[in-house]
This record gives C-alpha cells, structure tokens and sequence, in this order.
C-alpha cells in the first residue's frame, strides 16, 4: 500500500514539475464541476414541488368544485373481480405464444373468495362511513357469494399480484381491506394501481393473477379473448361484487345548470351544448369509458383522441389519474367525471377547498 | 406551505412504519445503483478517453446518446423485457427492488462513463506520458488515472446519485410502485398527489431533499479532505 502511494506521489511530483501552469487550470476546472455537481440533485428536484407551490396561491380566490349530479341509474359503478386464466393465449410482443407464464390460481381463488365472503362484505359495507360520513362502496345484492375455505399461504401460492383501478387503490379501500385478509391466511398481496385499460393490460403480459376493474366494455373483450377463466364455485369469469356511483363534479355556480338536468345525459349535452370546459381522464380508465357513453351520440366521442380533435376549445383530453384531473377541474372551473369515492377522499384530503 | 414543513416533521418524528419502508427502499435502490453504475461506469469512461481504436467518436458518439435516454423509456423496455410474457420473464424482475436497479443502472452508466470521458479528455495526455515516463504498467496506469480524478469521481458520483434518487418514471413503470416493496420517495409522491393529499407530498419532498442535503455535505467534507 504505501509502496503504490509513494509512486502515485512520485507520478503527481512528475506531472506537477512537467506541467505546472497546467495544473492550476486542472483545479480551477474540477471545482466547477464539483459546484454544479453539488447544486445537481436540488436542481432536479425540485419540479416535484412547483405544481402545488404554483396553484396553492390561487387557492383562496376559487369558488371549488364540487357534486353537481348523482344517484342516477345510468350513474352506477359497478366493480368486478376477474381471475387471470394460467392457459391464456398469452404472446409475446411479436405475437409468439408464450406457454411458461407464471400465475397464481391458487392464490388468486383465495383472495377473491375472501373477498366474496362474509367478512369482507361487511367491512366492504362499512367503509368511509367513519371518515367521510358517508359509504364509498356497496355490496351488489345480487353479488356472487362464497363460502368456501381459504387454504393457508404456502411458498409458492404466497404472492398475490392484484392489479386495480386507481379508484379503489385511491380512496384507501385496497389497503383497508388487504390487511386483515393477509394477516389472516399469510399472503402477501401486491396491489398494482392503474386506470383499467392499463391493469388489463398488464394481465395480459401475464403480470397479475387477478384484476378489480370497472368497466364493463373493456373486460368483456378480455373474457372473451380467454383471459380470464371461470373458478371452482363459481358461474361466470366476471365476478360483478360491489358497486358506488360515478358523480358529475363542476364549478359550484354551475354556469351549465347541470344540477337542474333531466337526467345525466341532459346534464352533459347542457355542457357540450354551452361549450363549457370539460376534464375528461383520456387514459381509458373505467372512468374515461364511462364518461364517453354520456354525451350525445352525435358528438361522436369516443376514447380515441382523435374523436375530440374538434373540440379542443372546451374538452381536455387530459390522460392522467383521477386526482391530477380533479386538480385540474378545480383550477380551471371545469366539469369533470369522477367516481364518487375518489372525489370524497380527494376532497377529505385537503385537495379540493370546500 | 408551512404546513408541509410541519408535516415533514411530525412525520419524521412519528415512527410511521410506511415512511421508513419507503426510505428505505429508496436508499437501498439509489445507493446500489448509483454505485454499480459507477463501478460501470468510470471503467468504461477511462476506455473511451484514453484507448485508441477505429470508431471510438463513433462509441462516444453513441454514449452521449445513451445518456439522453428519457427514463420512462428505458422503464418500459425493462418492462417488457422482465414482464410475464418477456424474453427475461424467468429473472422474475418485474416489480421488484432489483429490476428497479437494474433499470437505473442502464441510465445512470451512460452517464457516469460520459462525465468521466469529459473530465479524462483534457488531461489524459498528461497522465498517459506520466504513465509512460514511469514505465507503469496498464493496470497501475488505471489506477494512476482514477487518482488524478478523484475530484471529478466524487462530482459523477454525486450526480448519478442524485438521478438515481429523484427518477420516476422508470423505476414506477418497472417497480410499480408497491406499497411496503416497491414504493420509493417519488411514486409515493405521485401517489399521495393523486390521492389528493399534496401536504403529505410535499411534506416526502421536503425529506427526500434534507436526504440528498446529507448525502452531499457529507461527499463534500470528503472531497474537502483529500484536497
């Protein structure tokens, strides 16, 4: 060791009688690097902080969203449990078939008989009521209901990759729930939280073993396709368990009259027919396909972007998560459509004034 | 604002299990990969400054490329390759610590070798003379290289570090953001903005700097000594 620091030094003496003017230079050069280099990470980071620093300011000064139109029918919001099928035509990118894609049946089946079980349903029923003083989620009556034993978690069925919407992930129901039920039976469940087209997707590239979703056209071609397969005990592959309402958000004076419409149908065409700005999610989320079967047909909206091209002034497509929508439906005095229970905990968040 | 700052520290102070399985797995993922990628790296930065072969412009050409990669990219090759139905689906990658490191590595190398290659150019003629002067052989001429870089090592360091630490979009594309696994400093944000909760964001923000704070005094006390 000091035999090769003596001939590091050596070599530094050498450099320094040759080079000397150089070496000057050298320093200057390195400690401006090193100045930059230290401001660097406060550099990058610091965008993580502006979009709130930026709006909070006008906070004060705007009126506030808040639930223009609810409790309809066709507002209804249902939520369904499908299993991945482990022998589903999964392909590669190419189009290749793949055969060794791993999936988790066993614990799949375990997850959604509890889910579909006595216990669940009641905490499903009680949730929010505390926090929110109102319910986020009800049972279906007409719910598939199990009573079949949940088996222990062995190595091998221990990992269960849930993928779910942002809106029960969001209004704090997965982590609610999972708990108990992980606590119970000593699986470990991994929650992936996407718009539904994207958590479909994933199962598709075979990375879940059961998807929550709630949109009903996106998972009947993924049924079909033979993704998803029917369970011991059970008699279809989507399991339709839960359900709240999806609510149409606006500015509070309500420059459509969206609060006096006939039915949400009239509540839109009031907004599309005043031209008046409209947060849509665009990222084919259950809620983006929601929202598209409720303007007037002659619109021709649809999830494409290119459906709205000329309706730019007034429709943001915006392709983002519920709450980054609802950010933005609030600072622009903007319409929006949201399932309920993610507004009511946006909202209890201190996200929304009012 | 003063109420994140306040949330910061309650936080800090509140021993909530989540808060430190989040800081945690976020040292964890930006110490491994910052230090593989440099060991990668300052290899590879020292080849291009100082070996001579036809098509080195073309390589260097080609890392300067590499270092522009937008990270959400590089997330979603990883997350192709490591997915289900991938090439790599037997590693078992996908939303795991490791294929969040191995996806920042592939960023954080590019850019390690870039500054390093950056720095050398200037100054390996000197070195290699020396080098010659000496009669050293190859390997102790690396190591000759590396300490007449120590300043610049530190600074690559440094800011592949902090890439590491403040990246989002690869590492929620490949980590996925699990909660109690996979969630680092920046996808919680993401994830309590979505939720409505910008104070709690804010309030991780606030940490993840006063992190990055520590780390760099601490480097620099380190590199105040060696000089």
């Amino acid at each position: 060791m000091s035999k090769k620091a003596l001939l590091i030094l050596l070599a530094l003496m050498l450099a320094l009688s040759v080079f000397g003017c150089s070496q000057t230079e050298e320093t200057t050069a390195t400690e401006e690097e090193t100045a930059a280099a230290t401001d660097e990470p406060v550099v990058i980071e610091a965008p993580e902080a502006t979009p709130f620093e930026t709006m909070s300011p006008n906070y004060a000064d705007k009126l506030g969203i808040t639930i223009l139109y609810e409790q309809d029918d066709a507002m209804i919001n249902n939520y369904s449990l499908l299993a991945v099928n482990e022998d589903a035509p999964f392909e590669d990118l190419d189009g290749n078939a793949v055969a060794d894609v791993e999936i988790n049946t066993v614990g799949a089946k375990a997850l959604i008989d509890w889910m579909l079980g006595d216990e669940a349903t009641e905490l499903i029923g009680n949730y929010g009521f505390e926090q929110y003083g109102e319910y986020l989620f009800y049972n279906k009556e007409d719910r598939p209901v199990s009573t079949a034993e949940i088996p222990q978690a062995t190595d091998e069925t221990k990992t269960i990759r849930l993928s779910t919407t942002t809106s029960v992930n969001d209004s704090g129901l997965m982590s609610y729930l999972l708990p108990v039920f992980e606590d119970e039976y000593g699986y470990d469940v991994e929650v992936l939280s996407a718009g539904t087209g994207k958590a479909i997707a994933a199962a598709k590239m075979g990375n879940a073993d059961l998807i929550l979703v709630h949109s009903k056209t996106q998972e009947e071609p993924f049924v079909e396709a033979g993704f998803s397969k029917v369970l011991d005990g059970y008699d279809s592959e989507r399991l339709t368990f839960m359900y709240n309402y999806f609510v149409l958000v606006g500015p509070k004076d309500d420059p459509a009259q969206c609060a006096e419409a006939s039915d949400v149908k009239d509540a839109f065409k009031r907004i599309a027919d005043g031209k008046y700005p409209f947060v849509s999610r665009g990222d084919l989320s259950g809620t983006h396909t929601k929202e598209v079967s409720l303007w007037p047909e002659e619109l021709g909206i649809t999830t494409d972007a290119d459906s709205v091209a000329d309706y730019t002034e007034w429709y943001l497509y915006s392709n983002a998560g519920m709450g980054v929508c609802l950010t933005m439906a609030n600072e622009m005095d903007a319409y929006i459509l949201s399932d309920k229970a993610t507004f009511l905990t946006f909202r209890a968040n201190g996200g929304i004034d009012g | 604002m003063g109420g994140a700052f306040q949330k910061a520290f309650d936080l800090l102070f509140s021993g909530d299990g989540q808060l430190w399985n989040i800081v945690s797995v976020t040292m964890q993922m930006t110490l491994t990969s910052s230090v593989v990628a440099l060991l990668l790296g300052v290899p590879l930065g020292v080849f291009y400054a100082t070996a001579r072969f036809p098509g080195r412009k073309a390589l260097i050409v080609l890392n300067r490329t590499l270092m522009g990669v937008p990270p959400v990219v590089c997330g979603l090759l990883c997350y192709m390759l490591f997915s289900g139905v991938g090439p790599l689906r037997q590693l078992k990658l996908l939303f795991t610590v490791p294929g969040m490191i191995v996806a920042q590595v592939i960023l954080l190398t590019p850019i390690a070798a870039g500054n390093m290659e950056t720095y050398l150019s200037g100054i390996v003629g000197e070195i290699q003379e020396t080098a010659r002067g000496l009669r050293l052989s190859r390997g102790r001429g690396f190591l000759l290289t590396l300490n007449e870089s120590k300043y610049a090592l530190v600074s690559t360091y440094l800011f592949g570090y902090g890439r590491a630490m403040a990246e989002v979009g690869a590492v929620s594309m490949v980590g996925g953001a699990i909660a109690y696994k996979t969630n680092v400093m920046t996808t919680a944000i993401m994830m309590y903005t979505n939720m409505g909760d910008f104070t709690l964001g804010l309030a991780l923000g606030i940490l993840l700097l006063c992190i990055s704070l520590l780390v760099n005094i601490t480097a620099h006390l380190l590199q105040g000594r060696r000089t």
